[in-house]
């Protein structure tokens, strides 16, 4: 539907009514003329259509002095899987805003080193790289190529994005962390042309218009990572609202009622936002190891928590760790709100217990777990979807018994699973690896695998042991279960 | 000037590919409607509602075809458009236009089809063989008498070899524009390998003569073989909508019908026999290819015989029958990829290796080492290897990879640890440089000398991230002694130079840099005539070097290179030439299957290291050591790409990227959420040395480049199946690429066992 927006394209700022449901990547293409940004898949696996996405930060976490309305942050997303409506009061910035001054540093060490060769990636990258910049990561050359791994290049085997990556981090380790210091940097070393990097500062007002989707909400996007991967052509008449109502609905706190403490996540929280909060790391501990295990960078950066819970795919990875963790859902409708389980939710392949006009509010998980582990297996390590995810969550006993434990697995029936006779088997025992090996046999035994283009039912019944057996030696790595698990 | 000025374009997102041509208002955008399943029957499409959908929706069936409606340079086996019988899933039936993308799209999902009787499906190539499905009668190469020489053997060992096919995943789909020209014909944008092949197909569809049809191609954004005789169709399509309508025509596809209506690499199934001495020596050695051809000929005839001359890999073995088999399936016609057939009859070969070293309890890299060809061995093509550098170069890269320590370092690992285990292999590599049809190998290219001293050069060669186009303009400049940022490639197109090949088979560079520099040559010679009448000099000590014209060597002071142009000019002298170039010295007598196919080999050797997880079944590759014969490089960044790429490639295809059908023909691995390619993360370290012994035999002591490294790739398979074998020694290998996680869990669990690889009826 027609909707009118504010927002800000490279350094022009646009105020125009656009069909909310269009994806940018058509608009910036097709509307815009701006062909730099290209299309390789349309399903958020090739990073071809690359573009960084300034908006308000994060609920809870605008810096000190800055209300989140006054803060920006910068990240990389896929154009391909990102609705224009989602463009209000956001900045979009494309390979031209970059190149507007000419080469950049980026751009030259990409040329050095050899790093495009037919060249339709290679924006894709720019992006990526120049982003990675802009964004406050770590600068080091492992952290900047895994800000590529949303990046698929056919020609160069990497190598030569490897040296290109490398001499960047190189030449700047030394970033200033608040973003406004960083972005004039950026602009001194022509990473960034001088009027961009000023733009890229300062937020842009959203039109303030409601969605046409607001009144009806009949279909939630939050991501649209998923969505518009089924949907790549969407129709004209969807009014679709989108999750992302402003800082609170991407708020992640802490709670501790009812004795025990617990995260609260907004219902527009993705996986970004979730890997990196300290509050999640703290209840979870060890969670963060597992961030490169799910989707990319630039999906990550977009794909909600929530979304992939509602998806209701049997393999979600989120959904598996949210399981392990013990997650309950606040769903609010017209009448009234409820609370159901995660592992409850699912009903049935791709079916929920959502009754019509009935949104997810937010998630919320109890903390002070002892140790989180996560096992998938893909085909690919990165950016793949998994054959078969387990998750295990442990909290310990002072005398080393198992006190309490969560087992989840995916992708081997209809939902989402819930082992309870995995977790009944743990409490109250002592890791080791006969209960590794037991656990093994119960997973092995749960669901009822399929064979399909990730694998046969064969494969995912051994997976669903293995997995097992591969949580409990990370869940206690000083026991080195796996020497004995395989003697 | 290390930069590539076309790369500097790219990574300011300023390139233009098909899809960001400017549309005019009235452009029509194409849409195809395609079979619904492998093979069937239909009496008539019903395009009502696709008709009723939107104004301006127009439907074109085979019907509306006005010349001959078919694809094939070979075998009439492939219609454009469909005329009531399908052989694969994705074959085009209609084309529907509309005035935009998606209402071309959602119209041609209405079009329905009336009548329709699903046929029996094939699948299997095997299976296509024994019911006599088979494209034109199988080839056999022969060379002494491998029956009679397995008797001298010490160990004979056979067994079966799977290979799968690969997408190519041009990161840029198919596509083209086609405008219509008052003349009748039509003037096409084409995504094409091979603008003179699209130009008579064109022709042909529409029913006109070659001069009404202009094909052009600025680049493209991958193609790795699928554009090579695969773009012709879409641009076909769009030309016909273009004349129907009067009006530009686009048919760009997204990368879901791409992928189910493009042909891949040929999956084969193999057989082979090998005999060795009890120290490894090959004495022996019998492979039967039963290549997936698909539903259509397209270019499985000259990829058969690709697999066939690399039976023997880089060894040299005296008895030797290959035996190629065209299986006619109900699949996706397969068509060109990088490597064309060579890996599939590499790994054959490799597999065999590494059968005959766990049965004589030697190391697969000892076997390779003692079978490595020498100067001057006869192929069992009955080609002479001159120049080898097998030995030289598996030589330096065992250095470099310090391959005793190595295995000593692995061995001792293997025994410390349970969890992971390591893994080690060697794939030598011998390719071929040449179209192994012959008449392909030739070429033409047109260079101006403006008379401001720009120089513009046009020729066959398709620029598609290969770099043939920087290595034609130092070639061009180099011969010329114009500088080179004062050359311009310009794209291909078929009224400038006219009847050439496709830029494929690894030869764009040898073959069009050539032409072009004979071109060059002549203009020179042009050139040097009017400086020395100028300078008052003798011809014999004029030169031009980078811009500047030299006497005796020391540079002239009044004349430079843009001053001479001018002065030709004003001369009346004829500041363009055409250059034309036709690889000397190949013969082939396919009675015989005898000859020298060849214009010479390139060489390499790489190790690859690998780290399994024996928990997970999961593995990563640690190492690549490469020693690639580029001989003299014309330009190193770009040769160093092409072998990384490759390499990537080749690896990709050996352990990663899974084409899976099922059983009813339909592809399950369709996008790239299915199908995956290698990503940054994949790769492992890769360590490329050139071995870089000039080679007179062509273009500035250079070689070919694009297709040999993927062949590296292989010895992935190998690292990881190695890796295996130390987790269960006494398991038997299986050899069944691509190399998955799922295949080598399997493999750990047991549950592979027998499935592959076992000699067969035992």
């Amino acid at each position: 539907m027609i909707r009118t927006i504010g927002f800000r394209l490279n350094e022009t700022d646009y105020r125009i009514s656009v069909r909310e449901e269009a994806l940018a990547l058509d608009w910036i293409r097709n509307e815009a003329g701006l062909k730099g940004t290209k299309e390789g898949c349309r399903e958020g696996d090739c990073g071809a259509c690359l573009v960084l996405l300034g908006g308000p930060i994060q609920g809870d976490q605008a810096p000190e002095g800055l209300s989140a309305k006054s803060a920006v942050e910068w990240r990389s997303v896929t154009s391909c899987t990102l609705a224009m409506g989602e463009l209000d009061g956001r900045h979009v910035v494309t390979i031209e805003g970059l190149a507007s001054a000419g080469l950049t540093p980026v751009m030259e060490a990409m040329l050095d080193e050899g790093a495009s060769q037919c060249g339709f990636c290679s924006p894709g990258f720019v992006l990526a790289l120049t982003g990675y910049l802009v964004s406050g990561a770590r600068v080091d050359p492992v952290e900047a190529m895994v800000a590529v791994e949303g990046n698929l290049c056919r020609c160069t085997g990497y190598g030569s994005i490897r040296r290109a990556a490398a001499r960047l981090a190189g030449e700047f380790s030394d970033l200033p962390s608040g973003l406004p210091e960083r972005l004039a940097i950026l602009a001194e070393r022509r990473v960034l042309p001088a009027g961009l990097a000023a733009a890229m500062a300062v937020p842009i007002a959203p039109s303030g218009e409601k969605g046409s989707g607001e009144a009806v909400a009949r279909l939630v996007i939050g991501g649209g990572t998923d969505y518009f991967v089924r949907n790549p052509d969407p129709d004209p008449s969807l009014a679709p609202s989108f999750s992302d109502k402003g800082p609170r609905a991407r708020s992640i706190r802490e709670s501790s009622a009812g004795g025990r403490s617990a995260v609260v996540l907004g219902a527009a929280v993705n996986a970004t936002d979730f890997f990196s909060s300290p509050v999640v790391r703290e209840a979870a501990p060890g969670v963060e190891r597992f961030e490169l295990d799910v989707a990319s960078p630039p999906i990550r950066n977009r794909a909600t928590l929530a979304g992939n819970i509602v998806n209701a795919s049997p393999i979600a990875d989120m959904t598996a760790m949210l399981i392990a963790l013990g997650a309950e859902l606040r769903l609010s409708g017209a009448a009234a709100s409820r609370t159901v389980a995660l592992e409850d939710f699912f009903v049935g392949y791709k079916k929920t217990v959502l009754a019509p006009g009935e949104v997810v509010e937010s998630i919320s998980f109890p903390g002070g777990w002892s140790s989180f582990a996560f096992e998938k297996a893909s085909k690919r390590e990165r950016l793949d979807i998994a054959t078969v995810n387990c998750a295990v969550a442990v909290r310990m006993s002072p005398d080393g018994t198992i006190a309490e434990a969560r087992y989840s697995a995916g992708g081997v029936a209809a939902t989402p699973l819930r082992l309870r006779d995995a977790e009944a088997a743990m409490i109250g025992r002592k890791p080791s690896a006969a209960l590794a090996r037991e656990l093994g046999t119960i997973a092995a035994g749960a669901g009822s695998p399929m064979s399909d283009v990730r694998g046969s039912s064969t494969y995912r019944k051994r997976l669903l042991e293995r997995l097992a057996w591969a949580a409990c030696c990370r869940l206690w790595p000083e026991l080195r279960l796996e020497e004995e698990l395989l003697a | 000037m290390k930069r590539n000025p076309d790369s500097a374009l790219n990574v300011m997102g300023k390139t233009t590919y098909v899809d960001d041509m400017p549309e005019g208002a009235d452009m029509l955008h194409a849409a195809i409607v395609t079979s619904p399943s492998a093979h069937g029957r239909f009496a008539r499409l019903d395009a009502s509602a696709a008709l009723a959908f939107a104004p301006g929706v127009r439907v074109i069936v085979a019907a509306d075809v006005p010349g001959e409606n078919q694809l094939s340079t070979s075998i009439p086996d492939e219609p454009m458009l469909s005329t009531g019988e399908w052989h694969y899933r994705g074959e085009v039936l209609a084309l529907v236009l509309a005035p935009t993308r998606s209402i071309a799209r959602k119209a041609a999902a209405l079009v329905t089809i009336e009548g329709r009787e699903d046929l029996p499906v094939v699948v299997d190539p095997r299976e296509a063989y024994a019911k006599g499905a088979v494209i034109m009668t199988p080839r056999t190469q022969r060379s002494g008498d491998p029956e009679a020489a397995y008797g001298m053997c010490d160990v004979v060992v056979s067994g079966r070899v799977e290979s799968g096919g690969q997408e190519h995943v041009y990161l840029e789909t198919q596509g083209a524009i086609a405008y219509p020209d008052d003349s009748g014909g039509v003037r096409v944008l084409s995504g094409t390998q091979s603008p003179s092949g699209v130009q008579a197909i064109v022709a042909r569809i529409l029913g006109v003569p070659m001069n009404l049809v202009e094909v052009e191609t600025r680049r493209l954004g991958g193609a790795f073989g699928g554009k090579e005789d695969q773009a012709s169709g879409w641009a076909a399509l769009a030309s016909l909508g273009a004349v129907r309508t009067g009006l530009p025509v686009k048919l760009y596809l997204n990368r879901r019908d791409d992928m189910a209506s493009t042909g891949k690499r040929h999956p084969y199934s193999s057989d082979f026999k090998i005999g060795l001495k009890k120290d490894g020596t090959i004495l022996a050695f019998e492979a039967d290819y039963y290549q997936n051809a698909g539903a259509a000929t397209d270019l499985s005839p000259a990829i058969i015989p690709r697999t066939m001359f690399h039976a023997a890999g880089a060894y040299h073995i005296p008895n030797v029958r290959a035996t190629g088999i065209m299986c006619r399936t109900n699949l996706v016609p397969f068509t060109a990829f990088r490597g064309f057939g060579g890996p599939q009859g590499i790994f054959v070969i490799e597999c065999a290796i590494d059968k005959a070293a766990r049965a004589l309890g030697m190391d697969p890299a000892e076997i390779q080492r003692k079978n490595l060809l020498s100067e001057g061995d006869v192929s069992h093509y009955g080609m002479s290897m001159d120049d080898a550098r097998a030995k030289e170069t598996f030589a330096l890269c065992m250095d470099k990879a310090r391959w005793p320590e190595l295995r000593a370092g692995i061995a001792a690992f293997n025994a410390e640890n349970k969890a992971y285990k390591r893994g080690a292999a060697v794939l030598p590599l011998c390719f071929g440089i040449s179209f192994t049809k012959i008449m392909l190998n030739q070429g033409g290219a047109l260079v101006h000398v403006y008379n401001d001293g720009s120089v513009s050069v046009s020729t066959g060669a398709i620029e598609m991230g290969q770099g043939v186009g920087r290595k034609i303009a130092i070639v061009v400049s180099r011969t010329l002694g114009a500088p080179l940022s004062s050359v311009r490639v310009e794209s291909t197109r078929t009224t400038t130079v006219a009847n050439t090949v496709a830029t494929a088979a690894s030869s764009g560079a040898d073959i069009n840099a050539m032409a072009a520099q004979v071109a060059c040559i002549e203009l020179k010679k042009r050139l040097v005539a009017i400086a020395a009448e100028t300078l008052g000099a003798e011809p014999g000590s004029v030169g031009i070097v980078d811009g500047t014209v030299t006497v005796d060597g020391k540079p002239s002071a009044e004349l430079s290179f843009a001053r001479l142009a001018t002065a030709a000019y004003e001369r009346r002298i004829d500041l363009s030439a055409h250059g034309f170039y036709a690889t000397p010295g190949l013969h082939y007598d396919m009675k015989a299957e005898h000859g020298t196919p060849f214009l010479y080999h390139v060489y390499g050797c790489a190790v690859v290291t690998a780290t399994l997880d024996v928990v997970r079944g999961s593995y990563r590759f640690d190492d690549a050591f490469i020693v690639h014969d580029i001989a003299e490089s014309i330009d190193p960044l770009v040769d160093m790409g092409q072998v990384e790429g490759a390499f990537a490639q080749g690896l990709g295809w050996s352990c990663l990227e899974e084409l899976k059908f099922d059983a009813s023909g339909r592809l399950l691995s369709d996008t790239l959420s299915t199908y995956k390619l290698p990503d940054a993360h994949f790769m492992p370290r890769m360590d490329v040395d050139f071995f870089t012994r000039p080679n007179p035999k062509v273009v500035a002591n250079s070689k070919a480049v694009g297709e040999p490294p993927l062949m590296y790739g292989i010895a992935g398979y190998f690292a990881v199946l190695d890796a295996l074998k130390a987790a269960r020694p006494d398991a038997p290998s299986f050899y069944d690429l691509p190399m998955t996680p799922e295949k080598a869990m399997l493999f750990l669990t047991g549950d592979l066992d027998g499935a592959l690889g076992r000699e067969p009826g035992r």
